[in-house]
């Protein structure tokens, strides 16, 4: 139920046309796997090959335009550092949104994913959205060393939608952006409806590509 | 359930957001740059059992402190008489900077010439924010732990860092240094505090929104902004400055506006309270009182016997210094003894029942420390006691009016009163300055008449306060006793100053439509190079100047060029090289 007592993102219906819903969302994952050079592709459209470590979290700011809606993400850009893995409630408290991302090379960076998932089911609300992200599919294919397919069976069974992106190429970063506004666009309007009674949750939720996600009313 | 940010605060103004820290760091912004437009740095300070108060950290770590300012940050990050703050503790000082830091950094420059003249970034002081916490740990020696988290600023924005401050210790002693420096990076990123701006500032994963306050925002009027805008992820602040004034003046607040009196004229005063965060709340309360001016005495919201003032502050042998202090120590009822006005404060109440105000007290019936709450003064008011405020307040207290709502009272009842005590001083000033028709190309900008204490009194009868303050009493000799006050010299050096520069800027324009050329016709060599250097004094000026238009300096760079051409060779490559 929790989902109806959460105000709608952006503040609902009452703001002026020209505003934007304000969403937050966090990158989580191991260090090194590219969350930072995400979040520059997708803010700036640029790509650097010695990004430096983030400390703490960088913060960027976003907007979307998904179905005519703006949708401007503030976007927490967590270190992945061991050192700074406890003040990561922090910044995915409050999250509309969230993107787990490993490095497709890397099978620890993997099981790290995994361990994030798992933290975020458990210390979040059933409404966060959660983006599983394989970057650097730009590496050469012997590198590789997490199968899509694997990958794309743990999301299945997660309720999580997947992604290979690379930040180097931008290859399905905007996409992965795009999904997810989308998504909150949709799970927005669910709890907007239920609060009417009129669409039933299912109903919407039919459509989707990718597995059913817990929702506040089912 | 899933809340939209974790430290709503109470929601009051706020306006649109503008994009927040552009993102990338550009080439021209280096490390801790941003960071240090709003703080000098971070402290922890601990209890270390042999040395007492220890600075155990200052982050980040390239930042320098004396060990002057080291040893006054510690004493005052702790409690000064233990009186059991259990759990945590929050609370401000204001400490002298050791002399020899570089100059003010450009954007304080910026900021400082559009902020409003109380709010001026400070460079001859620090600000600190304490976030003090005592718990029983029994793995430890003495069995508590003991802890600071201290913020220090040259920004005086109370509201801004004790919010910050709340939201980075509690973490800080959960977490340990990463959150410090996590929180140092989060504030290296935000964008700069330019007067006027609303700003979002990242935080810890939320999301700070502020408006910084400019010279040129409307006083008076409808301070309540619009509140569609408002975006439930962030917190908003209604101002970086303002507290809780009318909590602090509760138990006394029928001597309000004798304080405001004491205030305004720079009178010693001093605030005694039990704990550091009532004394500096009462400090910063009672120097807010006469917004929109600067107080321009010291004040110190905290001040203990260790702090490197204490012998210059408290001496017998002078008369007490102009300044506002809070203490907490018992001993300081000894100390200060002799001081003509003392404020008394018992823990501040949560519902305030009017029946417990306390009367006037002869300053000397302050012998021990658990003397009543109250005023201890002898001071005579010069203005008659307003009891409309009074009877709105406490009806207020009765019908449980929201504290916000009573703070909007208040303060705007004393801006109100500082402005009609002001106009008169305005008006007059203005008077002071020369015609326009006085300002010649040929002459040097003409200044401002100097300030004649009786010719403005006489002004006083006839269009003094009395046009806009319903207030009766001697006016004129509380203006008396303000221009003895650093108050009045700190304000009239401001509008000096400030007249000054725009006589300049309109006698550069002068020079600018002078037909120069035709000037120099019938003149001597020495006077045309005595011209010369006038207008490469004035380009000098300009250039430190924005608002100067470019097209004048164009012109008076044209004009210089025309002239120097006049000279003889040998000259013109002197007045060129």
């Amino acid at each position: 139920m929790s989902g109806l007592q959460r105000p709608p993102p952006g503040g609902g219906s009452g703001r002026p046309g020209g505003g934007a819903q304000q969403m937050k969302l966090v990158l989580l994952g191991d260090q090194g796997v590219g969350k930072s050079s995400l979040a520059l592709r997708f803010v700036r459209g640029d790509f650097r090959e010695d990004q430096e470590a983030t400390i703490g979290a960088a913060f960027l700011t976003q907007t979307v335009n998904v179905q005519g809606k703006n949708i401007k993400f503030d976007i927490w850009d967590t270190a992945g550092q061991e050192r700074y893995h406890s003040l990561a409630p922090m910044y995915y408290r409050g999250a509309q949104a969230a993107i787990v991302v490993y490095d497709i090379t890397s099978t620890h960076s993997f099981e790290q994913a995994h361990s994030w998932v798992k933290e975020l089911q458990k210390e979040t609300g059933p409404d966060v959205i959660i983006a599983l992200a394989g970057n650097k599919v730009d590496m050469a294919a012997e590198t590789r060393a997490v199968m899509k397919e694997e990958a794309e069976k743990y999301a299945m069974e997660h309720g999580l939608f997947h992604l290979e992106t690379s930040a180097k190429t931008g290859y399905n970063v905007q996409n992965l952006f795009q999904t997810l506004a989308q998504e909150i666009i949709r799970n927005d309007y669910v709890v907007t409806q239920t609060r009417h009674r009129i669409v039933t949750t299912a109903d919407l939720l039919g459509e989707q590509s990718y597995p059913r996600r817990r929702t506040c009313c089912s | 359930m899933a809340t939209m940010g974790d430290n709503q605060l109470h929601i009051g103004g706020g306006s649109t957001p503008n994009s927040p820290t552009d993102g990338p760091k550009s080439p021209t912004v280096l490390p801790w740059d941003r960071f240090s437009n709003w703080l000098h740095c971070a402290c922890v300070v601990t209890f270390d059992l042999e040395l007492g108060q220890a600075m155990e950290m200052i982050y980040p770590g390239h930042v320098k402190l004396t060990e002057k300012e080291k040893m006054n940050i510690c004493y005052l990050s702790f409690p000064d008489s233990n009186s059991g703050c259990m759990g945590d503790t929050q609370f401000h000082f204001r400490i002298r900077q050791c002399p020899g830091r570089k100059q003010t950094s450009r954007t304080h420059l910026l900021y400082n010439r559009e902020c409003p003249v109380a709010l001026q970034c400070d460079n001859a002081h620090y600000y600190g924010f304490v976030y003090f916490r005592q718990t029983k740990d029994k793995s430890l020696r003495r069995g508590y732990f003991q802890k600071s988290v201290v913020l220090i600023s040259k920004l005086p924005f109370v509201a801004l860092f004790s919010e910050l401050s709340s939201i980075i210790a509690p973490e800080y002693f959960d977490n340990g240094e990463p959150s410090l420096e996590a929180a140092c990076h989060d504030i290296d990123q935000w964008p700069a505090p330019l007067p006027g701006e609303t700003l979002t500032l990242p935080i810890f994963g939320t999301v700070l929104q502020v408006r910084v306050s400019s010279r040129s925002d409307k006083l008076l009027g409808n301070t309540q902004r619009s509140q569609k805008t408002l975006l439930p992820a962030h917190s908003i602040l209604p101002a970086l400055y303002e507290v809780d004034i009318f909590s602090a003046f509760q138990s006394i607040l029928p001597h309000i506006q004798m304080l405001w009196e004491l205030v305004l004229t720079s009178e010693p005063l001093v605030s005694m309270a039990a704990s550091p965060t009532v004394t500096s709340q009462t400090v910063h309360a009672l120097v807010s009182l006469i917004t929109p001016l600067k107080f321009c005495s010291d004040y110190r919201p905290y001040f203990t016997i260790h702090d490197s003032e204490f012998k210059e502050y408290t001496t017998k042998t002078q008369a007490p210094p102009p300044v506002i202090l809070g203490v907490t120590n018992p001993f300081f009822a000894k100390t200060l003894q002799h001081w003509p006005h003392i404020i008394r404060i018992g823990e501040m109440m949560e519902v305030g029942s009017p029946k417990g105000f306390n009367k006037l007290k002869k300053a000397s019936s302050l012998k021990t420390l658990d003397s009543k709450p109250g005023v201890y003064t002898r001071y005579k008011p010069f203005l008659t006691k307003d009891k409309m405020i009074l009877k709105r307040l406490i009806k207020g207290m009765q019908s449980k009016r929201p504290v916000e709502a009573q703070n909007a009272i208040l303060r705007r009842y004393f801006l109100e009163l500082t402005q009609s005590f002001m106009i008169p001083l305005e008006r007059y000033v203005a008077s002071l300055m020369p015609l326009q028709r006085n300002i010649s190309p040929h002459k040097g900008p003409p200044r401002l008449r100097p300030f004649d204490p009786d010719e403005f009194l006489k002004t006083v009868e006839h269009s003094g306060p009395q046009l806009t303050s319903g207030l009766k009493g001697d006016w004129e000799g509380l203006y008396q006793r303000f221009f003895r006050s650093q108050n009045f010299e700190g304000w009239y050096h401001h509008r000096q100053h400030e007249v000054n520069q725009k006589l300049q800027i309109l006698h550069i324009e002068a020079l600018c439509e002078a037909n120069l050329m035709d000037w120099i016709s019938d003149k001597e060599e020495v006077e045309i190079v005595d011209l010369v250097l006038r207008i490469r004094e004035k380009l000098n000026f300009a250039s430190n100047h924005a608002t100067i238009c470019k097209d004048n300096i164009q012109k008076l760079n044209g004009h210089m060029d025309t002239i120097i051409a006049t000279l003889p060779e040998d000259l013109q490559s002197v007045l060129r090289s």
